[in-house]
């Protein structure tokens, strides 16, 4: 098979194929069918009408004949008229050269002369013939005993008409039997696609995140074996992410108590930094620049391991966004900076992570800091069912071929030559991606060459994702309230 | 005379570690390499406040959280390797006053002893306060219920003083997190959650509906008039 020769029928999809198909399947089926049945129907009754035909014109050419033969000089005319004829049909008789027949239409001229050299011979004879654009048959029949000839000629035209008719109702059902064909062929294709209808919706919504989709079990055999390999390829998968989450999240933890002796210990030093040689209070300035980075990165990547585990739980509190932002601002450090807040979204008492919120400030601004000579101001403004923080500093501005990839872990674009005495961990932007992914909101970049916009959007009443879930209770819908993890007092 | 911290933990280095920077701080430090040991070395010296690892061979920290409270009011410092809820509410239901995670700075450690031993000792309400059938005796230090003594942990009474003194007033979280833990906004809730369940189950008839702390949804806390 050449793929090239098949692409304009691959292209039609799976379902339409299947339903042309079917359809013209039907159609070949139907249309033979019919064929079979209209030529069957037209041998037999063409059979029927012609021995009946026949038998009626001996009968009739027998009594002719006998009352011919009964008185020397008959009233021929109306002799013809007294047969017994059937409707359509009319007679003519030859008697020694003269043509008697039952219809001035219809007279020696009506019959073809082949057939009538033929009879007025002595031979018996039957023949198909058109007259007046109707189908006739005329039966010859010679009465030699009386000097004279028979002919009968019959109109067809009302069999011709029944053919017709039969002929118009196959392909009728020729016609519809195909469409027929074709709807079943919609219908079943679509129902044994259904399942993979359903598989690919829970692939994507695997895809987007949501780990523990699991398709139900089917009654089908044919149908469970796919659920069944589908539910172990995302259980596999599932553990491979878990076991690569829980080793990142073993050995931050394992981390942890060397880091304390370390943090600790480097605390004492500098309690007594004045004691020291100058040399040693470089080394000591250095270790805990150092030190206070790799803190962070530590605990940056437990925090990013509980999000790939699962197991990080926002802990809600209502909140107004503007006095949050001029909070976060201020422990981000950014204490000149101003933060303008929308009067429309002033009062907005939201729901939200507040230490994951102060995050996310605190690392824009860091990351403002670090790459883009700092924070120029801070904004709180209203959006459609939703509330933005915006963090804005000098620019030069992220590349837009950039400006999502910057929110991957490590991702470090053509800012990287701004590294260097920076205390970054790499880990800040898609930490911000994370925290407010989990508030179910968005974060983007936008802005010129003067200046970047990193906007925060929050969607309004509680868009809180899957994060929100406390442990265990895999298997829950998304849109689970959160409120049962926001912190309730009382 | 300067106070007195014990360190629970098991880890030799951390504590090493710990007690040089405590003890540049000016506090006397004892130390326990187990939760047994701890116990132990609590009832036998005058102590002002207890740091507790929760992960401890043996006996864990929870534990002998628990048992200390059986006895002492005495201000404890839980420390944890993680932010997670079931840690923390834990670790406080267990009778913590507060915690630090893993690895924290020395200053840190210090300034959440200061803020637990300041307001042990700057009790300045002067006369009683009473509700119900509760008295509060911010002097003396003391919670009466029907005028029978109930024990309470000193950062218990601190925040029970605190809604008292604003009988019908709502108090946010970061407002009681700032006066009686001296935390910025930031300060975990949930530390004022799990002492405000502590306290219903102490002075309310029935903790689980309660009549003098109320819960202001989306808001805080307030003692009800």
């Amino acid at each position: 098979m050449r793929p090239s020769r098949w692409r304009p029928w691959r292209a039609l999809g799976l379902r339409s194929r299947v339903t042309v198909t079917f359809g013209l399947g039907a159609l070949a089926l139907s249309a033979t069918m019919a064929a079979l049945t209209y030529f069957t129907a037209r041998q037999f009754i063409l059979h029927e009408r012609e021995t009946a035909i026949l038998r009626q014109a001996y009968v009739n050419a027998s009594l002719a004949r006998s009352s011919l033969l009964r008185s020397s000089s008959p009233n021929i005319t109306q002799l013809l008229d007294s047969l017994d004829t059937l409707p359509g049909s009319l007679s003519v008789l030859e008697q020694r050269g003269f043509w008697y027949a039952t219809s001035f239409s219809v007279g020696e001229n009506a019959i073809p002369g082949s057939l009538r050299g033929l009879v007025l011979h002595g031979t018996p004879a039957t023949q198909h013939f058109v007259l007046a654009g109707s189908d006739q048959m005329v039966v010859g029949i010679p009465l030699p005993a009386v000097g004279a000839a028979y002919f009968e000629v019959f109109s067809l035209a009302e069999l011709a008409r029944t053919l017709q008719i039969l002929a118009l109702a196959l392909a009728g059902a020729a016609l519809v039997t195909t469409a027929a064909g074709a709807v079943i062929g919609r219908w079943a294709s679509s129902r044994a696609l259904r399942p993979l209808g359903e598989v690919s919706k829970a692939a994507e919504t695997i895809a987007r995140g949501s780990l523990k989709t699991r398709l139900g079990a089917a009654d089908d055999p044919d149908l469970s074996a796919l659920a069944s390999s589908f539910n172990e390829m995302a259980d596999a998968l599932l553990e491979r992410i878990e076991r690569e989450a829980r080793f990142t999240s073993d050995v931050s933890h394992e981390l942890r108590s060397p880091l304390t002796t370390l943090a600790t210990s480097i605390g004492v030093l500098e309690a007594h930094r004045d004691e020291l040689p100058p040399r040693s209070r470089r080394a000591l300035h250095l270790l805990s620049g150092e030190m206070r980075r790799f803190q962070r990165m530590v605990d940056d990547l437990l925090e990013i391991s509980r999000v790939d585990t699962g197991s990080a739980e926002l802990l809600l509190d209502e909140v107004e966004v503007g006095e949050l932002a001029r909070h976060a601002a201020q422990a981000a450090g950014a204490i000149r900076v101003p933060v303008e807040v929308d009067p429309a979204v002033a009062g907005l008492r939201v729901s939200l992570d507040k230490r994951r919120m102060e995050r996310v400030v605190a690392n824009l601004v860091a990351n403002a800091g670090q790459y883009a000579g700092g924070v120029t101001r801070l904004a709180v403004e209203a959006a459609p069912g939703a509330v933005r923080l915006v963090v804005a500093d000098r620019g030069p501005g992220v590349p837009v071929a950039e400006r999502e990839r910057i929110f991957e872990r490590f991702y470090r674009g053509q800012a990287s030559g701004h590294r260097g005495a920076t205390e970054g961990t790499g880990l800040g932007l898609s930490l911000v991606a994370e925290h407010v992914r989990l508030h179910g909101g968005t974060v983007w970049v936008e802005g010129d060459d003067q200046e970047n916009r990193f906007v925060v959007e929050l969607p309004l009443g509680g868009g809180a994702r899957d994060g929100s879930r406390s442990n265990g209770a895999a298997g829950l819908p998304d849109d689970r309230p959160s409120a049962s993890v926001s912190r309730e007092a009382g | 005379m300067s106070s007195r911290i014990l360190l629970v933990e098991d880890d030799e280095r951390i504590r090493a570690s710990t007690r040089l920077a405590l003890e540049d701080e000016g506090y006397d430090v004892s130390e326990a390499g187990s939760g047994e040991a701890g116990l132990e070395e609590f009832s036998s010296k005058a102590t002002d406040i207890v740091l507790i690892d929760l992960m401890l061979p043996g006996m864990d920290g929870f534990e002998c959280c628990r048992r200390l409270r059986r006895t002492s009011a005495v201000p404890v410092i839980m420390v944890t390797a993680r932010t997670d809820t079931h840690d923390v509410v834990a670790g406080l239901e267990a009778g913590a006053d507060d915690y630090v995670t893993k690895p924290f700075v020395a200053k840190e450690l210090t300034a959440r002893i200061r803020a637990l031993l300041r307001r042990a000792r700057s009790m300045g309400e002067p006369s009683t306060l009473s509700f119900g059938d509760v008295e509060v005796r911010p002097d003396e230090g003391t919670v009466l219920r029907d005028g029978k003594e109930i024990h309470c942990t000193r950062t218990e009474f601190r925040l029970l003083c605190e809604l008292a003194a604003n009988p019908g007033k709502v108090l946010t979280r970061e407002q009681l997190l700032d006066r009686v833990w001296g935390y910025d906004y930031f300060g975990d809730g949930r530390l004022v959650d799990v002492h405000v369940r502590r306290l219903r189950t102490k002075i309310e008839e029935d903790p689980g509906n309660p009549r003098h702390i109320m819960t202001v949804r989306g808001m805080g806390y307030k003692l009800a008039v």
